[in-house]
């Protein structure tokens, strides 16, 4: 049974700019593949193949440094560098190109112990859970599985959701003490998740629809990600 | 490989943005500003001139759609007349183009001017239409220079708010037609028709914007047609409808005066309320379409500064803002000039509004030429998904030139005086400044070939033609010099030529990215590297940049197209730990190749000696007539080395080296003048030999074909020269259908491994 999966996580970076990604979180995604996308955001009044001519020296400069500061061990990690003037654009054409299961959208962390996991329960439920048992095999994080019942449904359903997604867990090689459930009942989701994030270092959770496009960044900011300051793995569904 | 080393160029304007680019910009000033001289110049048939005009974009458009669908990237017109006719039609059309949307967007903001202050009674007089349409500008330009984000909702729903009041004014008013008001119809005859027709053509600017944001639009085989001629051809019937209902509103006689015709009709049939709407719709299309020019300015003085033609200072990009500021700001500037100039002349609008349709329909003619010529030269890199269909070419091309030429007949003196005063300028331009440093030289002679003088009717003349693929032009200048030298070397066998390939890899998909700027890019870096080194060692030479989703089996591809005698790859020394024999992207090449081969690694700047190791393996006399040719390029006289063992006599072992060293260079057809001899001596042949060869400056080696497994390929020796030497060292295999034995070999061994 190989230690490390094969997933692949998705780093978009803005590498117009001097600032590069914090280390922490990045170090966290050393048992997965990682494609770094640096992109460079071009106004509306510029041709993309114009500012690529004028800055893609320094902006490639920086997605190999990025690149080789993720210390990989055997695992790929690629950069790409693309200018454009749509973000979302970019991290959606990427993602497909290079078959990425998830994308990291960035937020602050001193150091990654407790990591949140939401699960709604849908197709998606499987991609989670294997993407979290390849970045967090090797780890030594504690792992919060969460389902909120919604109202009206039989609550016995989101607590076999969870002890089933434990029971993946376990058998993937996570040890059980580190694994920990919490079902809700209140009926408010998006607070409760907002609410949990904040004691946690890491959120790990499913794109919803419509959309990668809308979630992550995008004109209409999803809730969630809104709220919390911790950085968060976004798996995409891609069925 | 590391991806990140070239920048990927997201393709980000769909249908809908693109619809609004296009739409946007024509529903535009033109239509609320327009209809009074319209109809003054040919009374209700004006709406005749817009379906003229209309019809003349549509053409236009159809040459457009193919060219743009074959060379996607940033320019338009502009870009496809320079890789047509070369430079001075380029600078010809780029400058027109520039000028033609300083012009055109000097039309819009007058316009704007006017329809703001003919509500308010106390603003009336020119001074205020000329201030407000420079405040409009000032504010634009400021937009501009600043930067904005690619797509903002607000912009699209005043657009869309915009194509509403004018199909209510439509809608509404055709019921308000008096049909005696079209009597008569046409009371200036066709004169008059097509004398409008230059006026009104302005309007139809927009679907240029389309081509030339060419490189930025996605699934561009798709979008950029579909939207180049729905747009055209939506406008063209809703121009027609305004027309009509204006003309059959008010007769002609009384809007002739009228500096806001559109609004003044709308008054009589919607009230107050039509007019504000009105006059809100017009300020907001002058805006968006004077906005548009701005933009389509910059990206035709960025394409005329990729191909050399306009100073890299002007297309500087702003450090913070990223626009390229100092075009935006000099067209800017022109605009405002000329927006001035409105204090002085009386009918400023139309003599903007014509010299600009002068200058766009001059560039389309040529626009319709450059198709021709692209469709005959066919290049590589034509390769339109959107074809004029069979019945419909040259029919198309050769109907826009003549409609063209007609509407330009009927302009008055003063603007065809203007509009050829901007063609010496930009062929003046190209005279001065851009002549020396053009890239391009056009397709014209390539689509046209002379008919050769002298009777000279016998099949073309025998060419040796060698191929070098160039992974990187700026470094990879030994490669190319090597395969010149090699071509040049035969000369005796044919014309030398030399073909330098450059393979873009790309997805699978590219419908979302540019790959189109990219391959161009590497086009003109490969032309620049290569053009050089040919002129020195007096080869023709051809260059090609193409595409594919593997660079090994494309240049397999490219060879086979070719049939060539030689090939060059380069190669970075080491075999690579992934189990491929060269690399990924050589195993096919060194596999499959239908011609010489040679794989080159370069330790050491230059040629110098060249040395070849004479062995009984089948391609040693390959290498040994390559060390031949190499030694031409510094002027040196190769040596050809042989190993033996001592064994009982070394003089005996040293006549068995001759023996061999002269059998090699007998099947290589060399003459033994034109070789030095070393035999060496030794028990462990690999250390004599690799001591040999480090005093030379490039070692030629034959490919090994003996060894059954992948690592050994290429033999021991071979393996071995090509990691510890100091020199350059050169792989050569043989050509395959030569020897069958080889051939076997080879196959089984990549078969084996690669699939």
């Amino acid at each position: 049974m190989p230690l490390t999966g094969d997933s692949t996580i998705l780093v978009p970076v803005d590498v117009s700019g001097p600032d590069l990604p914090e280390s922490g979180i990045l170090d966290h995604l050393r048992p997965v593949d990682v494609v770094v996308l640096g992109y460079y955001m071009v106004p509306k009044q510029t041709a993309p193949a114009h500012l690529k001519a004028d800055h893609e020296t320094e902006a490639a400069a920086r997605v190999d440094e990025i690149v080789a500061g993720i210390d990989a061990t055997d695992h790929e990690v690629e950069g790409v560098l693309v200018f454009t003037k749509d973000r979302q654009d970019s991290i959606d054409r990427v993602a497909d190109q290079h078959d990425c299961d998830a994308v990291l959208v960035p937020g602050e962390t001193s150091g990654i112990e407790r990591i949140l996991v939401p699960l709604r329960g849908d197709v998606n439920l499987d991609r989670i859970v294997s993407l979290v048992a390849d970045l967090e095999r090797t780890s030594d994080a504690s792992i919060t599985l969460f389902h909120s019942v919604t109202e009206g449904a039989d609550p016995s359903q989101g607590e076999f959701i969870l002890r089933g997604a434990v029971d993946r867990l376990a058998e993937e090689g996570i040890s059980r003490d580190r694994l920990h459930w919490e079902l809700s009942e209140s009926g408010d989701p998006q607070g409760e998740i907002a609410a949990l994030a904040g004691e946690h270092d890491l959120v790990i959770l499913g794109e919803t629809e419509p959309s990668l496009r809308d979630r992550i960044i995008g004109t209409v900011l999803s809730p969630i990600l809104d709220s919390i300051d911790a950085p968060a793995i976004v798996v995409r569904d891609t069925t | 490989m590391a991806g990140s080393s070239s920048g990927e160029l997201e393709r980000n304007i769909g249908f809908l943005e693109a619809m609004t680019l296009g739409g946007g910009t024509m529903i535009g000033a033109g239509i609320f500003i327009l209809p009074g001289i319209a109809a003054e110049g040919a009374g209700p048939a004006s709406s005749v001139s817009f379906l003229i005009a209309g019809g003349v974009a549509f053409l236009a458009a159809l040459s457009l759609s193919e060219l743009a669908t074959g060379m996607p990237i940033a320019g338009g017109s502009y870009h496809y007349v320079n890789r047509a006719l070369g430079g001075l039609f380029g600078s010809i059309v780029g400058w027109g183009m520039w000028t033609g949307l300083m012009f055109a967007s000097a039309f819009y903001m007058i316009g704007f001017g006017q329809y703001l202050v003919a509500p308010i009674p106390f603003l009336d007089g020119r001074v205020f239409v000329v201030v407000l349409g420079l405040i409009g500008l000032a504010l634009i330009v400021g937009i501009n220079y600043y930067g904005t984000e690619e797509s903002s909702k607000l912009q699209n729903l005043m657009i869309g708010a915009e194509a509403l009041v004018v199909l209510v004014y439509v809608a509404v008013g055709l019921f308000f037609i008096d049909p005696a008001n079209l009597e008569p119809f046409a009371p200036f005859g066709p004169g008059g028709i097509i004398a409008t027709t230059g006026v009104v053509f302005v309007s139809f600017l927009g679907f240029e914007i389309i081509a030339t944001v060419a490189g930025e639009v996605k699934d561009p085989s798709r979008n950029i047609p579909l939207t180049m001629l729905l747009s055209v051809a939506l406008v063209t019937v809703l121009y027609a409808l305004v027309m009509l209902v204006t003309t059959g509103v008010v007769p002609f006689t009384e809007l002739r005066d009228s500096l806001v015709p559109v609004s003044d009709v709308a008054v009589v049939f919607m009230g107050s309320v039509g007019v504000v709407a009105i006059v809100a719709a017009a300020a907001i299309a002058a805006i968006s379409s004077s906005n548009s020019s701005i933009l389509a300015a910059a990206r035709v003085n960025f394409a005329m500064g990729r191909d050399a033609l306009m100073s890299d200072r002007l297309n500087v990009t702003h450090d913070r803002f990223g626009t390229p500021h100092r075009a935006i700001v000099v067209t800017g500037a022109v605009t405002a000039l000329l927006i001035g100039a409105g204090l002085r002349i009386q009918a400023i609008v139309a003599l903007l509004a014509e010299v600009a349709s002068f200058s766009f329909l001059l560039s389309y003619s040529l626009v319709h030429v450059s198709l021709v010529v692209f469709r005959r030269a066919n290049p590589d890199e034509y390769d339109p998904s959107f074809r004029i269909p069979d019945p419909l070419y040259p029919a198309v091309p050769v109907l826009g030139v003549l409609l063209t030429a007609l509407v330009i007949s009927q302009m008055a003196p003063v603007i065809i005086l203007l509009g050829l005063g901007l063609v010496a300028l930009g062929a003046g331009w190209y005279v001065v400044y851009a002549r020396d440093h053009a890239i391009d030289t056009g397709l014209f002679e390539d689509a046209f070939p002379r008919i050769p003088l002298g009777g000279r009717t016998t099949g073309t003349p025998d060419v040796y033609r060698v191929v070098v693929a160039v992974a990187n032009p700026d470094t990879q200048r030994d490669l190319i010099r090597l395969a010149a030298a090699s071509a040049h070397a035969h000369a005796d066998e044919g014309t030398p030529e030399l073909v330098a390939v450059n393979v873009l890899q790309v997805a699978e998909d590219t419908s979302r990215q540019n790959v189109a700027a990219e391959r161009l890019e590497h086009q003109h870096d490969l032309l620049e590297a290569a053009r050089e080194v040919a002129t020195e060692m007096d080869v023709s030479l051809r260059t090609r940049a193409v595409t594919g989703e593997r660079v090994d089996e494309t240049i397999v591809d490219v060879l086979v197209e070719e049939g060539p005698d030689q090939a060059f790859v380069g190669w970075r020394g080491t075999p690579p730990e992934d189990g491929s024999l060269f690399s990924p992207r050589l195993d096919a090449v060194v596999a499959e190749a239908p011609c010489e081969l040679s794989v080159v690694t370069f330790h050491d700047d230059g040629i110098g000696r060249p040395v070849a190791l004479a062995g009984p393996d089948p391609h040693s006399p390959v290498a040994a007539r390559r060390a031949v040719d190499f030694a031409t390029v510094d002027g040196t006289t190769p040596t050809l080395v042989n190993v033996q063992r001592p064994g009982d006599d070394e003089s005996a072992a040293v006549a068995r080296g001759e023996a061999v060293v002269s059998a090699v260079a007998d099947r290589a057809g060399l003459d033994p003048s034109v070789y030095d001899v070393e035999i060496l001596v030794g028990e462990d042949v690999e250390t004599a030999i690799l001591e040999t060869v480090t005093d030379y400056d490039t070692v030629c080696v034959g490919l090994s074909e003996q060894s059954e497994t992948s690592r050994l390929m290429f033999g021991t020796i071979a393996e071995r020269i090509s990691r510890e030497a100091a020199g350059n060292v050169v792989i050569v295999r043989g050509s395959y259908d030569e020897s069958g034995r080889p051939e076997r070999a080879v196959q089984r061994v990549v078969t084996g491994e690669t699939t």
